[in-house]
C-alpha cells in the first residue's frame, strides 16, 4: 500500500482502535481522505467479530446462512472474508498487537507517538483498565486528536449501560417512533441508525480538530457520544414537544404532510415507493392515465388539508393502479410527470444497477484471501479528489513488518523475537 | 442571546471555535444541506444562509408549527437546523444580487447547494463560474442521484431515497410492505456526509490552494452507509445472498436474541448477542423458576416448541414490569435491554439533563426553547452562540460585506489561543 500524497489527509496517521460497525466506518472515511489507518488487532480478540473457529459445519449446526462469506464459504481465514467486516475494510492496514502484554503495551504507546488521530469504540474503561486512557495517551503525544465514542458518553447516570445501535435508538426517542402506522413500535428489522450516524459525524469532528490544530499546535480528547450525535436528528421533534406537549406518533410509510405509501407491484416481492409533496405533484398524479378516472381520488384541485383527509382513499387507488404492473414501468410513468418514485431495491439488483454502474460506484478489487468481488463504494465523489480505494480489506496482520519495521522503526531481532513467541501472528487465534 | 455548551460567553467577542475563520454560503433550502452547514456553524463557522426573497427556505414551511398554524419564523425544522447562521435574502434570477452573491463568494471557504442538478448553472452560477471567482472555493452539490447518470433528473423525497438508497427492502415485517424509518433521518444522513465531505475538502484548499465540486448522491451516501445495509450489500456481492425482511438478526448466529417486548407502560429493545448475555438473560427472566434455568442455561440456539415457550416466558416476565425497571434489572446484571423512551422523556431524563444535552436560547419570535446541543465534546467546541436568524435578518451587513473591498482570498483563523 503506497501512500497516496494528494489528498486531504495525506500523512496523517491514524492509530484504529475500533469494533462493530459505528467505530470501523468512521476511520474507514478517513482512509478515503488518504490517512495511513492502522488497526491494531489483538490475536486473541475477536475485533473483526469473526472467530478463527468458524466453520461451514458451525453454521449447520446454528443454522447460519452463511451469506455473508463469500460463496457461503467461511474458509480458512474467516476473519479476512465476512462481509461484516470488509464493508468498512478499504484503505486499512492490520497490524497484530495485544495490549495486555507488556510488548504489545509498549508497541503501542510508541505507534500512538508517531500518530495524529486514535480512534476507538470500545466500552467505557476499557483503555483504562489497560493503562492506555486519553490522558496517558496524550501525555505521549500533546498533538494526537483521540476520539472515543461511547455511545451514551463518559459522564452521567447512564454512560456504562451495555447495548448495541438499536438499543440506543430506544433511548434518543427514535425506536418510539418507529414502525408500521398506527401500531405499537416496531423497529423496522433491524434499525441501526445510531451507527449510521456516527462514522461522517466522526469523520467531521476529526477533521474540525485537525484544523484547528493548525493553530493551536495542539491535538485533545473528542468525546463523541453516540447518542447525543444521533439527537440532532430528531432535533425538530424535541422542539415540537416543548411547543405542542405532544410526542411523534408511529406513522409507518406515511409522513404528517405528503401523501405517500409504498406499494406492491407484479413479481415476486416488489415494492414501489411513492410520495406526493406538493400541489404540483398532486396535479400531475391526477393527470396519469388509469389515475386519472379514478372515482376515489379528490380533484386535481385538491389542497393539501384535502389530500391529508382522504389519504387512505387516495392510496388504495395507488394500491389499485400499481398490483399488476412492473416495477420499471410504473417508476419510469411517475417520474416522466415529476412525482417522486423508486423502486424498493433489493441488494442483487443493486449489484446490476444501471445507475450505479454509469456512475462507476461499486469497485471490483480482489484480495488473496477472498478473491475478486464488487465493494459498494464511497459516500461522495469530487473530479478535484481522487478518494483512496485501494486493498480493499487487510489480512489479519498483513501490514505487521511494516509497522514494525519501519512505521516504529524496531529492529528485526526484536521483531522476530515477537514472531517466535506467537506475541506477533499473521492470523487470528481466537 | 443563547446559553453556550461549556464555558465561555456568547455574541460578539464569543471565545474561538474549532472552525472560527471559516466562510460558508449555504444556498440549500431542505434537510441535507442546512444540516450541512449547521455543522460548520455550530462549531464557529460563519455561515450565511442565502434564501429567496419573501419566501424563504423550503423549511420555514414544513414546521412543527406552534398550534400547527403556519409561520414562517416559528418552524420548528429551520429554527432547529439554522442555529448560529445568518440570513440574507438574495434573488439569485437577479443580476445585482447575483453580483452580491459573487462578492460573497470570493470570501467562503465553501458553497453548500441542494438545487436539482442543472439549476446552479441555468443561474449562471455554475462552478465554473463560482471557482473562477475564488479557486480554493469548496462547491458541495447535494442530489438525490447525483450530477450525473441516467436517473439524474429523478425526483425523490425522502421515501424514495430510503427506497432507493436505504435498508428498506429488508425492513418490516416479511409478509407486509418495507418499512421506512421515521421522520427525516435520511436527509440527516446526507446531510452528516455532506458536512464531512465539504470540511474535508476545505482542509484540503488549505493543504493544496485548490479547491473543488463534490457530488454528493443522497442514494450514494445511504449505500455506502454503516446501516447493516452496506454489509447485505457485500454479503450480495460475496454470494448472492437477498437480506430477509422480518427475520431478526439474520448476520448473527449462535444464542441470540434480540427484538422489541412490551413492558407495563411501554417498551425495551432485548439485544441478546452471545453465549455470555444469554445465559445472564435466563437467570435473570428465570430467577424463580429453576426448571426453566434448566432447561434454557448454555443453549446455542432455541427453535419450534422451545422457542416458542422460551417467548412467552420472556414475554410474560417483561409485560409484568415497568419499562425502566426491566431495563434497570437487565442493566445490574449487565445484558443490553434498554427502555424505548418518547422524545418528552428524552428532554427530561436525568442522564440527557445532567450532561447538558439541551441547550437553551431565546429567539425573538418563537421564544425560549431547549435545542439539541452538541453532537460531540472537543476543546473549542460546539457553542449556541445565536439562535436561527429571521428571513433577511442579517441582510444590510451581508450586502455590505458583498459589496465592499475583498481579500484576495480567504484568511485562516488568527485569533489568539487562550492559554
Amino acid at each position: 500500500m503506497s501512500p497516496r500524497e494528494d489528498l486531504p489527509l495525506s500523512g496523517i496517521r491514524v492509530v484504529d482502535l475500533t469494533v462493530v460497525w459505528s467505530g470501523p466506518g468512521a476511520t474507514a472515511l478517513l482512509g478515503d481522505l488518504g490517512a495511513e489507518v492502522i488497526r491494531v488487532e489483538g490475536n486473541d480478540r475477536l475485533s473483526r467479530q469473526v472467530s478463527a473457529k468458524v466453520t461451514k459445519a458451525s453454521f449447520e449446526k446454528t443454522g447460519y446462512h452463511g451469506g455473508t462469506y463469500p460463496d457461503k464459504d467461511p474458509g480458512a481465514r474467516p476473519y479476512d472474508r465476512s462481509a461484516l467486516f470488509n464493508w468498512h475494510a478499504r484503505n486499512k492496514l492490520s497490524a497484530c498487537m495485544n495490549l495486555d502484554t507488556p510488548e504489545g503495551h509498549r508497541a503501542f504507546l510508541e505507534l500512538v507517538r508517531v500518530s495524529d488521530v486514535l480512534v476507538e469504540n470500545n466500552s467505557n474503561g476499557v483503555l483504562e483498565k489497560l493503562g492506555l486512557g486519553h490522558e496517558r495517551l496524550l501525555e505521549v503525544n500533546p498533538r494526537l486528536v483521540v476520539v472515543r465514542m461511547p455511545p451514551l458518553g463518559m459522564t452521567g447516570p447512564m454512560s456504562d449501560y451495555l447495548g448495541y445501535g438499536p438499543n440506543f435508538n430506544s433511548l434518543v426517542g427514535i425506536a418510539a417512533m418507529d414502525g408500521y402506522e398506527g401500531e405499537d413500535p416496531d423497529s423496522a428489522g433491524e434499525n441501526y441508525h445510531m451507527d449510521e450516524a456516527a462514522p461522517a459525524g466522526v469523520g467531521f469532528a476529526v477533521l474540525a480538530a485537525l484544523w484547528d490544530r493548525e493553530t493551536t499546535g495542539r491535538g485533545g480528547l473528542v468525546e463523541f457520544a453516540q447518542a447525543e450525535n444521533v439527537m440532532a436528528e430528531v432535533g425538530e421533534l424535541f422542539l415540537d414537544h416543548q411547543l405542542n406537549h405532544r410526542d411523534p406518533p408511529v406513522l409507518g410509510n406515511a409522513d404528517p404532510w405528503a401523501v405517500q405509501d409504498v406499494v406492491r407491484v407484479a413479481g415476486e416481492d416488489r415494492w414501489v415507493a411513492v410520495t406526493v409533496r406538493d400541489d404540483r405533484d398532486w396535479r400531475a398524479l391526477c393527470a396519469v392515465p388509469g389515475l386519472d378516472e379514478d372515482p376515489r381520488l379528490p380533484g386535481p384541485d385538491a389542497d393539501g388539508d384535502l389530500r391529508r383527509s382522504r389519504s387512505a382513499d387516495i392510496r388504495a387507488a395507488l394500491a389499485d393502479w400499481c398490483a399488476d404492473r412492473e416495477a420499471d414501468d410504473m417508476v419510469a410513468t411517475l417520474q416522466g410527470a415529476g412525482v417522486p418514485a423508486a423502486e424498493v431495491v433489493s441488494e442483487p439488483q443493486l449489484l446490476t444497477d444501471a445507475h450505479l454502474e454509469a456512475r462507476g460506484w461499486w469497485r471490483e478489487r480482489s484480495h488473496p484471501a477472498i478473491g475478486t468481488h464488487r465493494y459498494p463504494g464511497h459516500p461522495w465523489r469530487s473530479d478535484d479528489l481522487d478518494l483512496a480505494f485501494g486493498r480493499p480489506v487487510p489480512g489479519f496482520g498483513e501490514d505487521n513488518e511494516h509497522v514494525y519495521l519501519t512505521v516504529l522503526g524496531w529492529s528485526r531481532e526484536e521483531y522476530d523475537d515477537l514472531v517466535a513467541r506467537g506475541l506477533v501472528t499473521d492470523h487470528q487465534l481466537a | 442571546m443563547a446559553d453556550t455548551a461549556g464555558a465561555g460567553e456568547t455574541g460578539s467577542g464569543a471565545p474561538a471555535q474549532v472552525l472560527s475563520g471559516v466562510r460558508v454560503l449555504d444556498l440549500s433550502r431542505w434537510v441535507a444541506g442546512e444540516y450541512a452547514t449547521k455543522l460548520f456553524a455550530d462549531f464557529g463557522a460563519d455561515v450565511v444562509k442565502v434564501e429567496k426573497p419573501g419566501e424563504g427556505s423550503l423549511t420555514r414551511r414544513w414546521g412543527p408549527f406552534p398550534d400547527d398554524r403556519p409561520d414562517p419564523e416559528r418552524s420548528a425544522l429551520f429554527l432547529h437546523l439554522n442555529t448560529n447562521k445568518r440570513s440574507v435574502a438574495l434573488d439569485l434570477h437577479d443580476p445585482a444580487d447575483r453580483e452580491l452573491l459573487l462578492g460573497l463568494v470570493r470570501d467562503a471557504h465553501a458553497v453548500v447547494e441542494s438545487f436539482r442538478p442543472g439549476h446552479l448553472e441555468r443561474l449562471g452560477l455554475g462552478p465554473d463560474v463560482l471557482r473562477a471567482v475564488n479557486p480554493r472555493l469548496v462547491l458541495t452539490r447535494i442530489s438525490a442521484f447525483g450530477q450525473t447518470g441516467p436517473r439524474r433528473d429523478h425526483e425523490a423525497s425522502g421515501l424514495v431515497l430510503q427506497a432507493a438508497g436505504g435498508p428498506m427492502h429488508a425492513t418490516g415485517q416479511a409478509e407486509r410492505a418495507p418499512l421506512r424509518k421515521p421522520a427525516l433521518l435520511e436527509h440527516y444522513t446526507v446531510g452528516r456526509s455532506a458536512g464531512q465531505a465539504t470540511l474535508a475538502a476545505v482542509l484540503g484548499a488549505r493543504r493544496t490552494g485548490r479547491g473543488a465540486t463534490i457530488d454528493v448522491s443522497g442514494q450514494e451516501v445511504l449505500l455506502a452507509g454503516a446501516d447493516r445495509r452496506a454489509s447485505y450489500l457485500l454479503s450480495a456481492s460475496y454470494s448472492g445472498i437477498t437480506a430477509p425482511r422480518g427475520a431478526r438478526s439474520p448476520h448473527r448466529h449462535g444464542a441470540t436474541f434480540t427484538g422489541p417486548f412490551r413492558a407495563a407502560d411501554g417498551f425495551v429493545m432485548v439485544y441478546v448477542t452471545n453465549q455470555a448475555f444469554w445465559n445472564r438473560f435466563v437467570h435473570l427472566v428465570g430467577a424463580e423458576d429453576p426448571a426453566f434455568r434448566e432447561r434454557f442455561l448454555d443453549r446455542q440456539t432455541v427453535a419450534g416448541e422451545d422457542r416458542e415457550e422460551f417467548l412467552a416466558h420472556v414475554a410474560g416476565w417483561i409485560a409484568a414490569r415497568p419499562k425502566v425497571a426491566v431495563m434497570e434489572a437487565a442493566e445490574a446484571a449487565r445484558i443490553p435491554v434498554t427502555a424505548y423512551l418518547s422524545v418528552s422523556e428524552v428532554l427530561t431524563h436525568p442522564h440527557f439533563r445532567e450532561r447538558g444535552a439541551f441547550v437553551a436560547a431565546d429567539h425573538p419570535r418563537a421564544g425560549r426553547l431547549e435545542y439539541a446541543g452538541p453532537p460531540w465534546r472537543m476543546d473549542r467546541g460546539y457553542a449556541l452562540r445565536t439562535p436561527a436568524p429571521l428571513l433577511d435578518q442579517h441582510g444590510a451587513d451581508v450586502r455590505a460585506e458583498a459589496a465592499g473591498p475583498t481579500a484576495t482570498e480567504p484568511t485562516e483563523p488568527t485569533q489568539e489561543v487562550p492559554a
